[in-house]
């Protein structure tokens, strides 16, 4: 029975002032526990006033955003700026350019895992002539700074005449030239045990059948966190879709959200916000759902990003 | 060089790239035309944001409404993007035909051989002020059509000088009168308000104020036209001011980022272009603004000039020259365009254009600004040297400098010079 509580004994014998070690440990670990609470929430509040700052502007006129209006608070809340914002620019729709946002981030993810997993298996299983070098070659390519190859890529796209199509942003992925993912992947397989391989080679079977059946299922998580990684990349990828894209119907989203603010005219930031929070969504959504793969995928393979 | 046609029928591609490359193939003539059946497409980009693209799509529509044998594919971007993305067309050799573009890219590109010479096509320019056109001109070829003006002006906000009892400028005034101004501005306010942001830290206002003393600010040969001791008595106006409520404080600028002083409140004048206008506006919620002409020491030259605020321009290797030649003398001419735009541009640079719109609230502000100046206008200045955004940049950081008390004006002459000399010797 829970209902009758016994009173706590008295202990005549035993002053109350004494000294307790046992009782102010755990006092002492409250307040402690407390602190820390305190301050991490501080440190988190910090870390995401920007976000919230965001949202809150997201509500108020333009006028009221920057400068010298420093308050979160306006009188003027309004959901004006994301009627604007689903209004569309120059008679293409928002949802265009979240759906265009969304086929080259599906795109992207496909081409990776697909292409990236393969040649790792490549990379990690199979002893080929010259393997060390070309694990070299690409390695080397992440050292590469992407504007350097900007302008000998642009001419080889314009010359096939695929300048404005999604093929030139879409092909590298679907030929492993990320080489991140690739090196990501390599290193997660070194650590899967050989002998299951070996295992399964004397059960009969062959490179396909390793690869789908005992590599696949134990790379998860590698394959999960290269998922978030390049879909967050594809989404926020700004200079891609700016150069190979001429028609506004193809855009993607970075590209409409610049179009609000212009120097050069007025500049809308409600709209731009709003926008941008919308744009989050997709990408916290698909952050949220998958996050605990993230520390996993990236912890087990020693790699420290 | 890889053979454009033998490199493509090797690569075996589908429909669209052969398409495309037929419309790429490569003979000089007067260019490719089209039928009302088989319309020619010609590709036009601009930047700006939602609103150009919105008026852009209408005028673009007025045109294929008006030439049934023109089809024009339009795209567009915001600025800083605009600039990354032609950079990396001129290179792969894609420009597209018919171009919006800012006076200080026109000489990088129209050196560079990027830019078709508008003079051997039929583009009518009589209804465009003489004094412009030289701003679209670089050693008598002609790259750029202005298709908007826009002018130097002193912005202030009526509605914050009458609370604290100060006079409206009525715009004829020397420096040391509109350097008593913004002083009284500050002090009155009790620091709430800065008079001004430093305008020696503008370029174009220094442009202007050698101007008034007949001193040009780049020679022919595209050297600077100014002496230290010149750049030394501009920074020395405002000395004095430096860290008064006259000026506001370079360090409360960069608070306020992205939008300016005047545009966040925080002054009660800025020296600028009158196209900043609408932006203003937006910006800071204020209900009217006015536009007066900037300080003079010689009231009968006021140094002001019209620049054309954008320029229409079209690729050298664009295979339908006529017909990007008829969008442009559309987009600068035709007044349902003007009435499209308004000063959403600038003000429109064609008479025809400028005569058929009818200008309202705002619009008219500008509109009336610019006529009002018109009897002082002198020769637009040509375009500028390659390497002007870098130097603008620079003159801009120094002088910030300058207002931080980082440099003393000896030390930014120095600094500024030196800069500009590497800057000029770099792209010379």
């Amino acid at each position: 029975m829970t209902t009758t509580v016994t009173p706590p004994q008295a202990r005549p014998d035993m002053p109350s002032q004494e000294y307790n070690p046992q009782a102010e440990s755990v006092l002492a670990k409250r307040i402690k526990s407390t602190i820390f609470h305190v301050v991490t929430l501080v440190l988190v509040a910090i870390v995401l006033y920007p976000a919230l700052w965001m949202v809150a502007s997201s509500f108020k006129p333009n006028s009221e955003i920057g400068g010298t209006n420093t308050s979160l608070w306006s009188s003027n809340f309004s959901m004006d700026n994301f009627v604007t914002a689903m209004d569309g620019i120059g008679g293409v729709s928002t949802m265009t350019f979240f759906t265009n946002s969304l086929i080259l981030a599906v795109g992207a993810v496909v081409g990776t895992i697909v292409s990236a997993s393969i040649s790792a298996y490549a990379f990690a299983r199979i002893k080929f002539p010259g393997r060390g070098l070309f694990f070299g070659m690409m390695i080397a390519t992440l050292l590469l700074p992407f504007h350097v190859v900007i302008i000998p890529q642009y001419i080889i796209f314009q010359q096939l005449g695929l300048v404005d199509t999604y093929i030139p942003l879409l092909i590298g992925k679907f030929l492993a030239a990320d080489a991140f993912f690739v090196f990501l992947m390599v290193q997660f397989m070194r650590n899967l045990p050989a002998e299951l391989d070996e295992a399964a080679r004397i059960d009969g079977a062959g490179h396909v059948r390793i690869f789908r059946s005992i590599m696949l299922p134990l790379m998860k998580p590698a394959l999960i966190s290269t998922s978030i990684f390049s879909f967050i990349w594809s989404w926020n990828d700004f200079l891609g879709p700016l150069l190979y894209l001429n028609t506004p119907d193809k855009y993607p989203l970075p590209l409409a959200l610049r179009l609000f603010v212009d120097q050069t005219q007025s500049s809308d930031y409600g709209a731009m916000i709003a926008m941008s929070v919308l744009a989050l969504l997709p990408v916290l959504i698909f952050f949220l759902v998958f996050q605990r793969y993230i520390v996993e995928g990236v912890s087990t393979q020693g790699l420290k990003g | 060089m890889i053979n454009r046609r033998n490199f493509l029928t090797t690569v075996a591609l589908g429909t669209a790239s052969a398409a495309f490359l037929s419309a790429c193939g490569g003979q000089a003539s007067p260019g490719k035309t089209g039928t009302a059946e088989d319309p020619i497409t010609i590709n036009y980009t601009w930047w700006g944001n939602d609103d150009r693209a919105e008026r852009t799509r209408k005028a673009i529509a007025l045109f294929e409404s008006k030439n049934a044998d023109i089809k024009v594919n339009g795209n567009f971007t915001d600025f800083a993007g605009y600039w990354q993305k032609r950079a990396t067309e001129a290179a792969g050799g894609g420009l597209p035909d018919v171009m919006q573009f800012d006076l200080s890219y026109l000489r990088d590109y129209g050196q560079r051989n990027q830019l078709l010479d508008l003079g051997t096509v039929d583009i009518d320019t009589s209804a465009l002020e003489p004094s412009l056109l030289p701003s679209g001109q670089i050693r008598g070829k002609t790259f750029g059509i202005p298709t908007s003006t826009n002018a130097f002006a002193v912005y202030y906000d009526p509605d914050k000088l009458a609370p604290l009892g100060i006079v409206e400028p009525d715009g004829s005034w020397t420096y040391d009168e509109f350097n008593s101004f913004i002083t009284e501005v500050g002090s009155k306010s009790d620091s709430a308000l800065y008079g001004s942001t430093d305008y020696t830290g503008v370029w174009w206002m220094f442009n202007i104020w050698l101007r008034q003393n007949n001193i040009e600010a780049f020679t022919d040969d595209g050297k600077l036209g100014f002496t230290k001791d010149d750049l030394t008595t501009w920074w020395q106006k405002t000395e004095s001011l430096r860290g008064t409520p006259a000026l506001i404080p370079e360090e409360r600028v960069t608070q306020l980022a992205p939008k300016s002083p005047f545009g966040s409140n925080a002054t009660a004048t800025e020296v600028t272009w009158d196209n900043f206008m609408a932006g203003y506006i937006g910006d800071s919620g204020a209900k009217n603004l006015k536009l007066v002409p900037v300080p003079s020491d010689d009231p009968d030259n006021l140094g002001l000039f019209l620049k054309p605020s954008m320029l229409m321009v079209a690729s050298a290797k664009t295979q339908a020259k006529d017909a990007s030649a008829r969008f442009i003398d559309f987009m600068v001419n035709d007044p349902e365009v003007g009435q499209i735009f308004k000063t959403s541009r600038g003000v429109p640079a064609s008479k025809t254009q400028r005569d058929g719109t009818t200008f309202e609230g705002t619009d008219k502000i500008v509109v009336d600004y610019e006529t009002s100046i018109a009897d002082y206008l002198k020769d637009a200045p040509e375009p500028p040297i390659v390497g002007f955004g870098t130097l603008e940049t620079s003159f801009k950081r120094i002088s910030g400098d300058l207002n931080y008390k980082k440099l003393d004006i000896n030390g930014a002459v120095d600094t500024f010079f030196k800069e500009a000399e590497d800057v000029i010797k770099q792209n010379a």
